[in-house]
């Protein structure tokens, strides 16, 4: 769709079993009740620490997200009697929990592990710390639950720079971001880019996973980027930094003339610098593409072309010194 | 804007060949064609994006159309979409 009318969408869920899949391996998970509760579902970004659910405090206990036991949930559970602790977990396994991660390989007694299995909620173990844990958890619960689009362009990393190239069906995209790639930089998707938001305001940008990194060039068809121009050619996925629009030139549309003014385009409710680009024969894109990339690099590092310009000006209008050559006596440099 | 179900009816689904034809179809027409399936839109002008549906026989697609031309591009996709692109849909 149009930049104006993205379809934002959100996952409202994923299984226990795919978290764990996902993450066995990073976070050295053990299961200790098989693939019991691999079905259930969660909904909740968030983690829990039941600390105070665990002391018999129950109010407000946000039993449906992930549950962490950390040194405190599992110090706490070992001091109290064999009987308490049974009487604990009937309390808490009242509710309807998702799933449990216990951190520091902790152990669990047996019969603790049994109400969960009878209660169909896995029970994993993690040698991580619990902050450690928490923060992975976390990461990929936001990664998950983010919201994310599908937009129609070319992304491109341009000096390290995540350029997005928007325009209608047939204006050149793919063109351009083969040029691009020619001259050494590295095609992240083509046609379809996959949004998602990470953090607040951060956009990345990647392809799907059917098409990888081909795209189709009009009159010669589907090409295989990687194949073609090697590994450096491609990247899977990227920050997304500048948003470049091309359009056909229009007499009727002002474009910037000195770029003192910015304007930007929301996407997923992050905003980002917009240029709108006006192609007509001739005009070679892919070098003004590489440029503003390196303008957008210049600020970053702190030189704003346009208002270093607009400055010399304010001195030369106060000073009256306009009109004069660069030097005015180039003492016989007659190259 | 003008929005139309359809479902997948050939045995082999939205393959290289059927994705091509719609592209090409859609390609005659003004009006923007966008084709969604599980909440997920592509441009269907791109032969990338309908390829990236990997849409199977019986994948629900909701094909959607802006422009000028809208009433006329709707038609004639949905057609090429009950004709099982002239594929067995057996």
């Amino acid at each position: 769709m149009p930049l104006n009318h993205i379809k934002e969408t959100q996952k409202k869920s994923i299984t226990v079993g795919f978290l764990y899949e996902v993450n066995k391996e990073r976070l050295r998970l053990r299961t200790l009740n098989g693939e019991v509760g691999f079905e259930k579902e969660i909904r909740d970004k968030n983690i829990h620490r039941p600390g105070l659910a665990l002391a018999g405090y129950v109010e407000l206990f946000t039993y449906d997200r992930v549950q962490i036991f950390g040194n405190t949930e599992m110090r706490y559970l070992n001091h109290l009697s064999k009987q308490e602790r049974l009487h604990v977990f009937e309390t808490i396994f009242s509710f309807d929990l998702p799933c449990i991660f216990i951190t520091n390989d902790n152990e669990l007694d047996e019969e603790l592990v049994r109400i969960a299995t009878e209660k169909h909620v896995s029970v994993f173990l993690s040698p991580f710390e619990t902050t450690k844990l928490v923060y992975y958890v976390s990461d990929f619960l936001d990664d998950q639950f983010a919201p994310q689009t599908v937009l129609h362009g070319s992304f491109i990393d341009v000096y390290g720079i995540g350029v997005l190239i928007t325009g209608r069906s047939g204006i050149g995209k793919s063109e351009i971001a083969l040029d691009l790639v020619e001259r050494g930089h590295r095609l992240v998707a083509d046609d379809v880019v996959m949004i998602v938001r990470k953090s607040e305001n951060i956009l990345i940008g990647s392809g799907s996973d059917v098409v990888k990194h081909f795209m189709e060039i009009r009159g010669l068809g589907l090409i295989d980027v990687r194949a073609t121009f090697g590994i450096r050619s491609i990247r899977y996925q990227k920050r997304i930094e500048i948003i470049v629009e091309l359009k056909e030139w229009d007499p009727n549309i002002e474009y910037t003339r000195t770029g003192l003014d910015h304007e930007s385009i929301a996407i997923l409710s992050v905003n980002l610098p917009h240029i709108k680009l006006p192609i007509f024969p001739g005009k070679n894109i892919t070098v003004i593409i590489e440029v503003v990339a390196l303008d957008y690099l210049s600020k970053h590092y702190g030189y704003d072309a346009a208002k270093a310009f607009a400055r010399r000006l304010d001195a030369a209008i106060t000073e009256k010194t306009k009109g004069k050559r660069v030097i005015d006596y180039f003492d016989h440099d007659f190259e | 804007m003008v929005q139309q179900e359809v479902i997948i009816l050939n045995r082999a689904g939205m393959h290289t060949r059927p994705a091509a034809a719609i592209v090409k179809l859609a390609a005659k027409f003004k009006s923007e064609f966008y084709i969604e399936k599980e909440n997920m839109e592509i441009n269907g002008k791109s032969i990338i994006g309908v390829m990236t549906l990997a849409a199977e026989q019986g994948a629900k697609l909701l094909l959607k159309f802006d422009g000028p031309d809208e009433t006329e591009s709707c038609r004639a996709m949905v057609e090429l979409f009950q004709s099982g692109f002239g594929e067995p849909v057996e």
